[in-house]
């Protein structure tokens, strides 16, 4: 039938209800307020400006603004936001458009489909506050802002307007989505970064790739966490642990950097990633080993596998114990023997690496790096010049003469402190001769000065050295202050070797922790007074930190860091050995066991629950009758019935009606009396009895039947 | 290309919707007659879902992976309650009121369901949606409307019932025919009272003898008690006033005095004429006039509906005009329907509506 195809059809319940609007005032408070940090002031002030007005309208003291303010506003804002977009980074930029676009949507919209897109926008807004926000307690926080996200949709199909009635249903919907998100979590295929994007403009915290005296004192003051790293299957003393991260070979009397071409590596990582042959490798191909016999099965046994979570540095260093070597796609290997990530951590970044303590770095040194770990500014401290002249003519050896130089530091009446005094333009003679105090930077300087003044490469290698060790999650967590310089040393068939002079001044710094060495109070915490780090002095406070800390290590290893490998061994863990078929099988049995729940939970599958046992009892009892052709008639009550079998069958079958008859008074004593508790007992067993037995009648009598026609 | 899909597909898919959920007019929505697709809104849902997750992966972010994942997980969950939602709706039709053509046809139809129901939408196809809120075990009504602008009998079609029920993300929907068939009366246009004393019949029915007077409304005949029930319009108020008692006037008309209410079949002008009748019929029984209606057939015998007064009189007369035949030339009219054509067919033969007296 046709008829006026163009007749309109207006949707009914288009407007906004004031239920809805209520929430949307919540929402938009709850999206917007976790990224504020991010908003220009200009960005700020729109939203706030937007808020209000919202609320004008839901109160009912201001119309909704004209469209022509909405556009102008808008285009207003894109072009400043595009003027700061250089200053303020290009992912900040589009944050902020985008919490411009959200806040001016939502005071414009005008019906149901403007509400979803906020709602919309509001998700991706989440999303993107989950880039610089991860820890648990922010993920906490904003799964209850995607709680009131979703609430603003539930209102929309609801005429029931109480607050709670909402928040019950979204919370309701949003929990039984969890079982099926987190076994696809667990499942669904996990990719390498498809395409490069634009980052947060942050400030960068943590290591710096060039180095002058003194820098590393401003660090060693920080409480922040720099990483953490949980190693599986050993437990190194805290002297072992050497965590590298930069390499510096250039310095010009003032500064130590990096060298250009090992900069020019690191710049195009992500083009074209570094890359350098395993240390096991290192290890088992002879053309690396030196002409010393050495046992490659036992080096190569003596791997340490960690996994480090970095925290965001917004910078590319990333660290491991000697020699490191990471498998992991974001991680390149550079041929310094460092790790990099291929792009700045901006937000929690989890890697796995193996490292070979006794490994060799380097064991044959092209002419051009001798070059450059032997090259010094001209003219500058004569005094160490002449005092590393002094220790080539005693000790020819290299070996003998680098472990006098560093007795030299444990001989002569240095001190260690972290308020050294200032220097002068001749840095290391003014430390060497003069100061003699100073932190590791200033040993580690002097010993390289020294090393290359008498001919023997060297360089400056900086990084964290220590860790606290949470023995309830079995992790190091390494902190800002436990920032550390150090040096290695070029050795005919030993490669770089490692020599830490800041050791021969301050064992306990390097043996026992930075703790041991500093009071925390004079140090670290004194520029941060609220870290929980001061409750290192209470054993029960300090347990109550390190479980925290512990939840959190957990929570960044198996939710961030969950990557492919995790995936495989957590799967494997499941299934045994993973094939597509199992996982197949084991979607599927999830899927229906999760759709059956909810199922069952909206309240679609009806289980028989109506009526009491007896009542069942007696229906059960009743359809077998009937099976074998004796059918009770829907208005016959339980006598009735009874006195029918009993008058059709007392001669045919007088067991099977004297058993009818003790159910059938049972049944409705059961039923329709008021029972003193022990009559109740009696009757109760005497029908259960009965019930029984004229199962088991029925049943022989169908066997016997089926004999017969048989 | 469209239109030739459409002119195959659609009558596979009418013929698919009968075998799978018969005409009836009472109905429980299972899985058989509930359909559920995405909405609009559900596939920017899902595309907003992809693109989180191309967003997390690119930033390598568990997080926000995970959000997208439990947005995904969402969208699953609302499949299964936009189906709980429909399951289990009980519909039933009822008899719908009287309508003129051009008027907007409501169809009520009870609504009722063992848990409960949310925003659930009723609508003929291109017809304004009638909207249900709450849907509990008490059977409401709901006012379904349908515009149709033809005399005769019509049914509806398939009634869609549709809800986006819990976030909007899905549509679920039926299409059942309720089974409804309803007798559009022709749309009253007015026109001067035009009865004719022309009685063709007269020999033919001895009811209408010429001559003899019948109750009627033309002369006065004297004052009788009031009886109970009788029209207060023919109480004598003056006599009443004079506290004579209760009195009612009674009226008579002589046979032979016009009471015909006749069509002239005019093939160009029928439709308006039948409206005229139609406004007439209702006219003459609002006054209490004594009419009957002669429609004359081109095939077959006429229609006569005896002179007669009262509301299921106007019915019957209404039913004759609303099912008269159309004019031969009503073939171009471009809405004819399928229907109509059924009850020409029904109509070409002759029908003699019986007399129905209001009862006193």
């Amino acid at each position: 039938m046709k008829l006026l195809a163009n007749s309109t059809t207006p949707q009914i319940g288009e407007n906004i209800g004031r239920h809805t609007l209520f929430w949307l005032l919540i929402t938009n408070i709850a999206v917007l307020s976790p990224l504020f940090d991010k908003t220009t002031p200009w960005t700020l002030g729109i939203c706030a400006i937007c808020l209000l007005w919202r609320i004008g309208i839901y109160v009912g003291k201001v119309a909704k603004p004209p469209r022509f303010l909405v556009t102008s506003l808008a285009i207003g804002a894109v072009t400043t936001l595009a003027l700061v977009s250089k200053q303020i980074g290009l992912l900040n930029a589009l944050v902020n458009l985008l919490l411009l676009g959200y806040a001016l949507k939502y005071i414009e919209m005008r019906n149901q489909r403007d509400v979803r897109v906020v709602v919309l926008a509001g998700y991706f807004i989440i999303a993107l506050t989950f880039i610089d926000h991860q820890s648990l307690l922010s993920t906490m926080h904003l799964l209850v802002v995607t709680l009131i996200n979703t609430c603003v949709l539930v209102t929309l199909y609801q005429d029931k307007h109480s607050f709670k009635h909402t928040a019950w249903l979204g919370g309701k919907f949003l929990l039984q989505s969890v079982p099926l998100a987190l076994l696809l979590f667990l499942v669904l295929p996990r990719f390498a970064p498809l395409w490069s994007v634009p980052n947060m403009k942050e400030a960068q915290t943590g290591l710096s790739d060039n180095l002058a005296i003194g820098d590393i004192g401003k660090l060693t003051r920080s409480t922040e966490l720099a990483f953490r790293a949980g190693l599986s299957n050993a437990t190194p003393t805290n002297a072992e642990l050497y965590w590298r991260a930069l390499v510096m070979e250039n310095y010009d009397g003032v500064t130590w950097r990096q060298d250009a071409e090992i900069k020019k590596l690191q710049k195009e990582a992500l083009q074209f990633p570094p890359s350098r042959p395993s240390p096991a490798l290192m290890i088992n191909n002879p053309t690396f080993i030196s002409s010393k016999p050495q046992n490659a099965a036992q080096d190569n046994s003596h791997s340490i596998r960690y996994q480090v979570i970095a925290e965001p540095s917004h910078q590319p260093w990333l660290f491991g114990l000697d020699v490191a070597y990471s498998q992991d796609d974001n991680v390149a290997n550079l041929p310094d023997y460092r790790l990099l990530a291929l792009r700045n951590v901006d937000q929690r970044m989890s890697y796995q690496v193996e490292s070979w303590p006794k490994a060799k770095m380097d064991l044959m040194l092209s002419a051009q790096q001798r070059q450059i770990n032997l090259e010094l500014p001209s003219n500058s401290n004569p005094r160490t010049w002449a005092l590393a002249a002094q220790f080539k003519m005693q000790h020819p050896e290299p070996k003998p003469r680098l472990s006098a130089m560093m007795r030299h530091f444990n001989s002569e009446p240095f001190f260690y402190t972290l308020t050294p005094p200032p220097l002068g333009p001749q840095q290391v003679d003014d430390f060497l001769f003069e100061n003699k105090a100073g932190f590791c930077v200033h040993y580690a300087a002097a010993f390289i000065f020294m090393a290359r003044a008498s001919g023997l490469p060297a360089r400056m290698v900086t990084g964290y050295q220590g860790g606290e060790f949470n023995p309830q999650a079995g992790y190091y967590s390494v902190y800002q202050y436990m920032a550390h310089a150090w040096t290695e040393v070029w050795l005919e068939g030993e490669g770089w070797v490692r020599f830490d002079p800041t050791a021969m001044v301050a064992p306990e710094r390097i043996e026992q922790g930075f703790d041991a060495q500093f009071d925390p109070e004079q140090s670290y915490l004194q520029a941060s007074p609220f870290s929980s780090l001061r409750f290192k002095s209470m054993p029960w406070l300090n347990e109550l930190r390190q479980r925290f800390a512990s939840i959190d290590y957990y929570w960044s290893v198996w939710v961030l860091g969950f990557n492919q490998d995790k995936q495989k061994q957590v799967l494997s863990g499941i299934l045994g050995k993973v094939t597509n078929t199992k996982i197949a099988l084991f979607m599927g049995l999830c899927i229906g066991l999760i759709v059956l729940y909810i199922a069952y939970s909206a309240g679609l599958l009806h289980f028989n629950t109506q009526g009491d046992p007896i009542s069942n009892r007696y229906q059960l009892v009743c359809n077998r009758l009937a099976r074998h052709g004796i059918k009770r008639n829907d208005s016959d009550g339980p006598n009735q019935f009874s006195q029918q079998i009993i008058e059709q069958y007392q001669h045919s079958a007088p067991k099977l009606c004297a058993l009818v008859q003790t159910m059938t008074q049972s049944y409705v004593a059961l039923k329709y009396q008021a029972l003193p508790a022990e009559d109740y007992q009696r009757h109760l067993s005497e029908f259960k009895m009965a019930v029984k037995q004229l199962n088991r009648y029925l049943f022989n009598a169908k066997v016997r039947a089926k004999l017969n026609l048989a | 290309m469209k239109r030739l899909a459409v002119t195959i597909l659609a009558p596979i898919w009418q013929r698919w919707l009968v075998r799978r959920l018969p005409p009836s007019p009472e109905i429980i929505l299972s899985h058989r007659s509930i359909f559920i697709l995405p909405s609009g809104f559900g596939l920017v849902w899902l595309s907003l879902i992809l693109l989180l997750y191309l967003f997390g992966t690119n930033y390598q972010n568990n997080l926000v992976i995970g959000l997208s994942i439990l947005l995904l997980s969402l969208f699953n969950t609302c499949i299964l309650y936009s189906y709980k939602n429909l399951a289990g709706l009980h519909l039933r039709a009822m008899t719908p009121p009287e309508a003129y053509a051009g008027e907007t046809l409501t169809f009520p139809v009870l609504i009722s369901t063992h848990h409960s129901s949310h925003s659930i939408q009723l609508n003929y196809p291109h017809n304004r949606t009638y909207t249900v809120q709450n849907v509990n075990a008490d059977e409401q009504q709901a006012l379904v409307p349908f515009e149709y602008h033809q005399r005769g009998n019509m049914s509806p079609g398939r009634l869609k019932i549709e809800s986006f029920y819990p976030l909007g993300l899905c549509r679920a929907w039926s299409h059942v025919d309720l089974a409804i068939s309803h007798l559009v009366f022709a749309k009253p246009m007015e026109a001067p009272l035009q009865l004719e004393a022309d009685n063709v019949q007269s020999e033919q029915d001895p009811l209408l003898l010429a001559g003899k007077h019948v109750a009627g409304i033309d002369e006065f005949k004297g004052l009788k008690p009031y009886v109970l029930g009788e029209s207060l319009k023919q109480v004598a108020w003056k006599q009443w006033a004079q506290g004579r008692g209760m009195l009612s006037k009674e009226f008579q008309q002589p046979q032979g005095e016009p009471v015909w209410l006749r069509l002239r079949p005019d093939a160009k002008r029928l439709e308006t004429q039948l409206s005229q009748l139609s406004w007439q019929v209702n006219k003459l029984t609002q006054l209490e006039q004594y009419f009957g209606l002669h429609l004359p057939m081109l095939m077959g015998e006429d229609i006569l509906i005896a002179p007669a007064i009262g509301n299921n009189h106007r019915i019957a007369c209404q039913k004759a005009l609303a099912l008269y035949p159309q004019a031969p030339s009503a073939v171009h009219y471009p809405h004819e329907s399928s229907d109509s054509n059924k009850t020409d067919k029904a109509t070409s033969k002759k029908r003699h509506i019986p007399i129905s007296r209001e009862q006193a």
